[in-house]
């Protein structure tokens, strides 16, 4: 029997939640539970609940985006990120964590989904010293 | 002083650009031998390089529905569940450049051998597609490896492909080792890819290679035994990268894979772990793919694309004799020939042990010089015929007097044929001694005196026969007068050594 794939599965379960409110989706939830018990997939609901996720933010254009800086960042400035971030991923709207690490010393580092843009200060550094013991 | 240092420093730093890009990036699910499993990457292609953080380079070998397989070439002890993956938008590769020679590398192009580090020039893609039909020439230059049964029987041309095959113990990689040692003022630069061998035979060989003044046209590319399979499975290919280098500058290249069923075996672990389905003797199915791609670049490119050529000694370990494994059968179908090492021959003294019934060279007799090819052309059926007839007169004595002579020359071919290891014979001298045998010269020496003629022989003529080893090496073959002057030297010093 071929296995069935997490993706696989909350696609499924997408398509049958799609539009469904109240009782409807009550049972729907209810049996993809069942099918998961059914396919001995239980185990696995980790990685049903995060495909899920992610097939959920496609379709109705979520952007989730981490960032991380070493000082606190004013609220004007997230917004202005946050703003940023929608525009280039095209997105309806944007789920944003925000991170304090003293140790990345400056600077910012932004996450969207496989995508990174490291601009901190330890990245600079990182690549410098690289660039210093290069073989010329 | 400082200052200077000072100063070096600040335009160092002043040349430094930070350019901050997206990149790609995954993150590691599960590492276990040697292989990561790594969500993410996307947009990842087969074959790409990736990187992980504390500098690892891995490469993307399986590209699932939602994880890629990764082999790790190096340590893998210190790469955790969750660390970020970076794509590197390259296929693997190694750095390149003349002072690669007389060196020892590993299977990433690094120096292994304590002598510093190789100023790279250039950077070779480590799989490429190997070059068309429309840049290829046939073979028609020879190799010279030094061994007599080789180039009397079993030609190789350069840009061939020439499988030598045999037990473990029956002298294999010592074919390869005098082949490299005879292309000293060859015109040939040599490619030495050891793959999971023993470190000890390694070093062994290297210091052979250095006695024999071998390894400044020498490049060895070492992927040891104790090092991971993703190590011998990247090293054959690493090492035809660097031959490519030099045939890229129109250089003639000779590389040794030593030995490809390890290469095999490395290849089988490496898909198991990856889950890729087994098939015959639990060897993946694209295994075939894997010695044919590789092989396929050795060739000989036309002068319109620059010429040079790649000529590729692959080296099989068989078991029992067992040429009909999957493996043997496999590589003995890509090559253009193969030279067949036996136990038996090896014990009985016949060394080097080619077994020249079942060796054949598909291509490298008309890239053999036409003096060689007259000598030795019937040498092979004589062989034979000598084979089968000496079984035969094992039943009975009453033979005829035909019979008797082709028993007695077949004796001597067989004592000629024998040759030290580390003894390569130079092309002209193989000549002289054919010539000797197949003109029946040899025919009343005493078998166990044949050693000692041959090498008396090649020193008396060599002093008295000059024109004839003038014509070969001008002409590639002889003239009427050479030929007399042969005939006299060899008659006289019959007549003296009967003495």
């Amino acid at each position: 029997m071929t296995k069935i794939s997490p993706k696989t599965i909350a696609e499924a379960i997408y398509s049958a939640t799609k539009g469904k409110s109240g009782n409807d989706l009550g049972l729907a939830l209810k049996r993809s539970v069942k099918v998961l018990e059914n396919k001995r997939m239980i185990g696995k609901s980790e990685e049903v609940l995060s495909a899920l996720q992610k097939i959920i933010d496609k379709k109705e254009g979520i952007v989730r985006m981490k960032a991380t800086t070493a000082h606190k960042i004013e609220t004007t400035e997230r917004k202005k990120l946050e703003n940023e971030i929608k525009e280039k991923y095209k997105a309806q709207s944007v789920i944003s964590e925000f991170f304090e690490k003293p140790e990345l010393l400056g600077g910012i580092r932004v996450e969207v989904g496989e995508e990174i843009l490291d601009a901190t200060y330890k990245n600079k550094l990182r690549k410098l010293e690289k660039f210093l013991i290069r073989e010329i | 002083m400082s200052n200077n240092i000072v100063e070096n420093l600040r335009k160092e730093i002043e040349a430094f650009k930070a350019d901050v890009q997206t990149e790609k990036v995954g993150h590691v699910m599960e590492v276990f031998d040697g292989i990561a499993k790594v969500s993410g990457l996307s947009d990842i292609k087969s074959s790409e390089m990736v990187t992980f953080p504390a500098g690892q380079v891995g490469v993307a070998l399986n590209l699932e529905e939602d994880a890629v397989g990764v082999i790790i070439l190096g340590d893998f002890s210190k790469i955790k569940e969750g660390d970020e993956v970076k794509a590197t938008g390259k296929i693997l590769e190694i750095s390149v450049s003349d002072s690669i020679l007389g060196r020892t590398v590993s299977a990433m192009g690094a120096p292994i051998d304590g002598k510093g580090a190789i100023k790279a020039a250039k950077t070779y893609p480590i799989e490429k597609v190997a070059p068309g039909v429309v840049t290829r020439q046939s073979v028609d230059q020879p190799v010279a490896t030094g061994i007599k049964a080789i180039d009397a029987i079993i030609p190789v041309g350069r840009g061939q492909r020439e499988l030598i095959i045999g037990d473990r113990q029956t002298g294999k990689t010592a074919i390869a080792i005098d082949a490299i040692l005879n292309q000293k003022g060859q015109n040939m630069i040599c490619v030495y890819v050891s793959i999971g061998q023993k470190d000890s035979k390694l070093r062994k060989l290297q210091a052979r290679l250095e006695d024999g003044g071998a390894m400044a046209y020498t490049v060895i590319v070492s992927a040891g035994a104790s090092e991971a399979a993703a190590m011998s499975y990247i090293a054959p290919y690493a090492g035809v990268s660097i031959a490519e280098y030099f045939m890229d500058q129109g250089k003639d290249v000779l590389i040794i894979y030593d030995d490809l069923s390890k290469h095999a075996v490395a290849y089988r672990e490496i898909s198991l772990l990856l889950r890729r389905p087994p098939g015959r003797e639990a060897y993946p199915g694209d295994v075939f793919y894997l010695h044919s791609r590789l092989l396929e670049r050795a060739c000989r490119r036309n002068e319109k694309y620059g010429g040079g050529s790649i000529t590729a000694f692959p080296i099989i370990e068989t078991q029992a004799g067992d040429i009909s494994a999957y493996i043997p059968t496999n590589v003995i179908s890509i090559t253009d020939g193969q030279i067949f090492l036996e136990t038996d021959l090896f014990y009985k003294g016949i060394r080097p042990a080619v077994n020249v019934g079942s060796s054949v060279s598909r291509v490298g007799s008309s890239a053999q010089i036409k003096a060689m090819k007259k000598v030795a052309g019937t040498l092979k059926l004589d062989l034979a015929q000598f084979r089968e007839l000496e079984a035969f007169s094992q039943f009975g004595s009453d033979l005829d007097e035909s019979t008797k002579k082709q028993l007695e020359r077949g004796k001597r071919s067989v004592e000629v044929l024998k040759q030290l290891q580390y003894a390569p014979v130079k092309t002209e001298h193989q000549v002289v001694t054919f010539y000797a045998l197949t003109k029946g010269f040899m025919d009343d020496v005493p078998v166990a005196k044949i050693k000692e003629f041959e090498t008396g022989l090649i020193e008396y003529t060599e002093t008295h026969a000059k024109v004839f080893y003038k014509d070969i090496k001008e002409t590639k073959m002889w003239t009427d007068k050479g030929e007399e002057q042969l005939k006299k030297a060899i008659g006289d010093f019959k007549a003296s050594f009967a003495k």
